[in-house]
Parts: C-alpha cells; sequence; structure tokens
C-alpha cells in the first residue's frame, strides 16, 4: 500500500481515536490479570499493591495447576498429532487429486468448524458412553483432534494451492516416486503453513472448554476446566497467575504464527 | 521424414505412462481423504444424525429412549415461559453483540486495511492475541473489571472520579456477557472485514470525491456497500459464536441471564434428559445453519449482482 492510499483527514483521526478505545477494551482485562498477578496482597484488589512474584512461587509448585498443565499439554500434543497424520493426506488428495466426491469430504472434515463445541461435546460424551469408553483422558484426545482437524486441513490446502505444483512433476520425472516427493518436494514447501495449522490446532486444544466440560473425571482435568473450577474457590491472586502463565503460553504461539506465517495470512488461511 | 521406430514408440508411451501415474494417484487419492472423513462421520456426523433421531423419541421412567414419535420436546421449548425466555435472551444478546461488534470492529478494521502500516501491524497484533487466550482467563479478567463490590476495577476507577464506592453493578448481568461476547468474539468481525475493506479500489473513493461527494456520503454509497459481503461473514460469525457460547454467561452472566448453552448443559448433566437436550442442541444448531446459510445467500447474491469489486 502506497503512503496515498492511507487513510487522511479527520475522518482518519477519528478511527485512530476509535480504534484506540476498543484496543483498550481488548487489553483491559489481560492487563488487569497481569497487574493482579503480581500484586503483594492476600486478597483480589485492584489496584495492584507492592510487587511480588509469591504467587507464581506458589502457582509453580501447586500440584492441582502443574497436574492441569500437564494433562492440558499431553492431550494438545496427542490432539495436534493424529490431526496432522489424518489432515495432510486429506487436504493433499483435495487440492491435488480432486476426484468426484472430494467436495463432499472436504465439507465432512472441515464440519467440527461450523457445528458449535458445546454441542460436538454432547453428541460425543453420548458417543463414547455407547460404546463403553468411559476413560477420560484418551476420550479427550479423540474429542480434541475431532475440533482440531478443520484447522490443519484449512491452512494445508491454502499452503498446497500456494506452492509449486511444477516442482513435484519435475522431481517424478527425475525418477522419485510419489512418496518420496511427497516428503522430499512437497512437505518443505509447505512446511510453514503446516507448523501454523499444527501450532494453531494445539492452542485450540489447549483452551479448550466446552469439549473437556463434558468429558472430565477427576483424574483429566484440563488447565480451563481448572481454573473455572478455582475462580468459586480461590479468591487470592494465584488465579490471575494461573492465568497469566496462559497468556504468557498464548502470547508466545502468536509470536511464532507471526514468524512462521504472518498474523493476517495465518487467520485468512 | 519419419522419426525412427524408438522414438515414436517412446512419444506414444510417455504420455500413457503419466496418465497411468496419474490413475494410480487418482485411485489413491479417497484413501488419502478416507481416515480423516471416517473420524468425522464416526465421531460427528453419525452421532448428531443419532441425536436427531431422539429429539422426537420418548424417554420413559427408566431412561430408555424409544418410540412413540413426538414432538412435544420442541414444543416445550417454545411453551414453558421459562425456556421461551432463554431463547428470547439469547437471540438478544447474540444480535446486540453481533451489531456492537459491527460498531466498534468497523473502524479497526478500517485501520488494519487502510491505516499505517505500523499502526495496522500492531492493530493486528492485538486483535489475534487474544484469540489464543482461553476464554475462561479472559471471562476472569471481565469478572475482576466488572465486580460489583468496592473493589471492581470500574468501581475502583469510578471512586477516583467521585462517584461513590459502588458506582457501576454489571456482574452477572445481561450487560455483562455483551461486554464479554463482545471482548471475545470481535476478531471474528474484524478480521474479514479487513480483508473486505482492502479490497475495494481506492480508485472508487476518489472518483467519488472528484464528483463532489462528502465523506460521509462516500462512506455509504461506495464504502459500506462493497464492505457487505466481509461485515456480513462477521455479523454471522459473531452472532452463531455468541449464541452458542456457554463459558461467557456462566462466568459473567451468573444465575440471572441465562443462555441456550447453560440450559442444554444443565438438561443434559442434572436432568438427564436426552431427548429434550437432544432437541435443544438441534434447536441451536437450525439456528447457526440457518443464519450461515442466510449470510451465504446474501453474499451470493451481492457477487452475482456484480456490485462487489474483487481486486483493484
Amino acid at each position: 500500500m502506497s503512503a496515498d492510499e492511507r487513510m487522511k483527514g479527520p475522518w482518519a483521526v477519528a478511527a485512530y481515536a476509535a480504534t484506540g478505545l476498543a484496543m483498550l477494551f481488548i487489553l483491559a482485562p489481560i492487563l488487569v490479570t497481569l497487574a493482579l498477578s503480581v500484586s503483594d496482597s492476600v486478597f483480589v484488589t485492584f489496584p495492584p499493591k507492592g510487587f511480588t512474584l509469591a504467587w507464581y512461587g506458589k502457582v509453580l509448585s501447586d500440584q492441582n495447576f502443574l497436574g492441569s498443565l500437564t494433562t492440558s499439554l499431553q492431550i494438545a500434543t496427542a490432539a495436534t498429532g493424529i490431526t496432522v497424520v489424518l489432515g495432510v493426506p486429506a487436504a493433499y488428495a483435495i487440492v491435488r487429486h480432486p476426484f468426484p466426491g472430494s467436495g463432499i469430504c472436504q465439507e465432512i472434515v472441515l464440519s467440527p468448524l461450523i457445528f458449535p463445541v458445546l454441542i460436538t461435546g454432547l453428541v460425543l460424551v453420548k458417543f463414547f458412553a455407547g460404546w463403553g469408553m468411559q476413560n477420560a483422558f484418551p476420550n479427550m484426545i479423540l474429542a480434541h483432534a475431532l475440533v482440531t482437524l478443520p484447522y490443519v486441513v484449512r491452512t494445508v490446502t491454502a499452503s498446497l494451492l500456494l506452492a509449486d505444483r511444477s516442482l513435484d512433476e519435475a522431481a517424478m520425472t527425475l525418477g522419485y516416486n510419489p512418496l518420496l516427493t511427497f516428503f522430499r518436494v512437497t512437505i518443505p514447501q509447505i512446511a510453514p503453513g503446516l507448523a501454523a495449522g499444527a501450532l494453531f490446532a494445539f492452542m485450540v486444544s489447549l483452551d479448550n472448554f466446552p469439549i473437556s466440560m463434558w468429558l472430565i473425571d477427576a483424574r483429566t482435568v484440563p488447565v480451563p476446566i481448572m481454573l473455572f473450577q478455582s475462580m468459586s474457590r480461590l479468591f487470592d491472586p494465584s488465579i490471575a497467575a494461573m492465568s497469566s502463565v496462559m497468556i504468557v503460553i498464548g502470547t508466545l504461539a502468536v509470536l511464532c504464527l507471526e514468524k512462521l506465517v504472518g498474523l493476517r495470512r495465518a487467520m485468512t488461511m | 521424414m519419419t522419426p525412427p521406430a524408438s522414438t515414436t514408440a517412446f512419444l506414444a508411451t510417455a504420455p500413457s505412462r503419466r496418465s497411468l501415474r496419474d490413475i494410480v494417484a487418482g485411485g489413491a487419492a479417497p484413501l488419502l481423504l478416507l481416515p480423516a472423513v471416517l473420524f468425522v462421520t464416526i465421531l460427528l456426523i453419525v452421532p448428531t444424525l443419532e441425536m436427531m433421531v431422539a429429539s422426537v423419541q420418548t424417554q420413559d421412567v427408566t431412561g430408555t429412549i424409544g418410540p412413540p414419535l413426538t414432538a412435544r420436546h420442541f414444543v416445550r421449548l417454545v411453551d414453558v415461559p421459562l425456556y421461551r425466555d432463554v431463547l428470547v435472551a439469547t437471540l438478544r444478546i447474540a444480535i446486540v453483540t453481533a451489531f456492537l461488534s459491527a460498531l466498534v470492529g468497523f473502524p479497526v478494521a478500517m485501520v488494519i486495511a487502510r491505516g499505517h502500516p505500523v499502526a495496522a501491524r500492531c492493530v493486528n497484533v492485538i486483535i489475534v492475541m487474544p484469540l489464543v487466550v482461553s476464554i475462561v482467563v479472559r471471562a476472569y479478567g471481565w469478572q475482576l473489571i466488572l465486580a460489583n463490590g468496592p473493589n471492581g476495577v470500574l468501581n475502583v476507577i469510578g471512586s477516583w472520579l467521585g462517584l461513590g464506592r459502588v458506582s457501576v453493578r454489571l456482574l452477572y448481568s445481561e450487560t455483562a456477557v455483551v461486554i464479554g461476547s463482545l471482548h471475545v468474539f470481535l476478531a471474528m468481525m474484524v478480521l474479514p472485514l479487513a480483508s473486505s475493506l482492502a479490497r475495494i479500489p481506492r480508485r472508487l473513493e476518489e472518483a467519488a470525491a472528484t464528483l463532489g461527494a462528502s465523506s460521509l456520503r462516500i462512506f455509504w454509497k461506495v464504502i459500506l456497500p462493497l464492505s457487505l459481503p466481509g461485515l456480513s461473514v462477521g455479523l454471522t460469525l459473531v452472532f452463531t459464536l455468541t449464541a452458542s457460547s456457554f463459558v461467557l454467561p456462566v462466568i459473567l452472566g451468573g444465575n440471572k441471564s441465562q443462555m441456550i448453552g447453560q440450559l442444554l448443559e444443565q438438561q443434559a448433566t442434572a436432568v438427564f434428559d436426552w431427548p429434550f437436550s437432544a432437541a435443544i442442541a438441534i434447536v441451536m444448531v437450525s439456528m447457526i445453519f440457518g443464519v450461515n446459510g442466510l449470510s451465504l445467500w446474501f453474499i451470493k447474491r451481492q457477487l452475482s449482482a456484480g456490485s462487489i469489486g474483487v481486486g483493484p
């Protein structure tokens, strides 16, 4: 965009001012949470008093929180793994070898995205009960893989559409078999998109509440649920500290996304 | 001069070898898609169909679900005042949030699409970053801000301004749910809207300005109509996400303002009324698909009318 295509004049000033307020609105709850997590008081009170990292110390030695964090990370990792294994070949088939019916297949694979997650959870809890699957941990991995699959399929599909197909053909002409071509030529081309999709899937799983809610048992409680349960029980800044840990993880993920593919692209893919 | 026999043979076989490979690859393609399709079908599609069947069946005292077929679960949802209120409140909250998001999101999207590159980049990061922060965490932040006691951030600021110890009581109300939903789903409005705005050719506005249109007129007659695809995608997303949210009404709405998601959760986990839960779920899904379909139809109509410029 050249400089003279930018907006100018009083309307631009108004737009910037309104945007500034909107940014304040977006950041306010996050900043308040971060500020109160270092507050040196027994109760959550605003404005924060003094400065202490004691709440982080408490939280990071709290077996309850660490257990939940481990559970969440394990579920997110396993779900992302399943998602990549299922999603990448599917996206490849959709883009490179469309066949009659592949459009419907694509719709099916992307359908968990438009389905309200709360209902996906309800449907799954009924499904697991019906098949006598009562182990919360693997159930939750399957459930999270289901809702994160579309993210990987979408980003990989978009990357494949942008990748140079003639390179694959050249590799095949030069004697690579399709499998070798896929791993040595196609995958390197779509790697940033694939990584972005996997990261997105990971974060969606890590933050998921409405699916996990239906599937928890006493030993399998992901962080968002654990936080929710603590909110009605704890009134000291330790919840703010736990929240801040999650905010930091999320921010790191966004920075990685920005590095990998650029945020605008990551969000529109 | 005719080419040597071996060359013709090569020329003849080369394409057929290619097409053979394509056939093999093409034949393998459904196999590549199969695992993903089966996964979603088994876990989501089939159980959803079963749920649809359950919603018109009867559950007896032992919990067994079966015939006779009945529509009474759906009738109950609109007939019982308590449930009807929940439906109406859900629609009201979702519609208000969607319109507010358009209002707040428009200038933000303008800055992303047309603003100074540095500003656009910053705004983009701030808009996207909260997306990877759990909704529970964000709702907790709003709880701290809106808290009804003298310790709520807004009340503290109010007392600094001399408005008394407790000037606002917003937590556990519909307003709090709208504020929280607006916060969580604003990005879903801004991102499609910004990409729609970025596609509007600058020349159109310049032409309008040259012909004497005021800024306001240019906005109404050029920018707004051409941003409609992004706007309607945004409205649809915010509406459907708000209408089907669960965490925000539970944490910010308290017991007073119930939404359909909470009703569903209660009926399924506390009352164990599976057919009624299924009926609620189906109403939720059809509401969402209905709005999606409407928006899709609207965008298609706009596109076929040729009123939307694609690309500069």
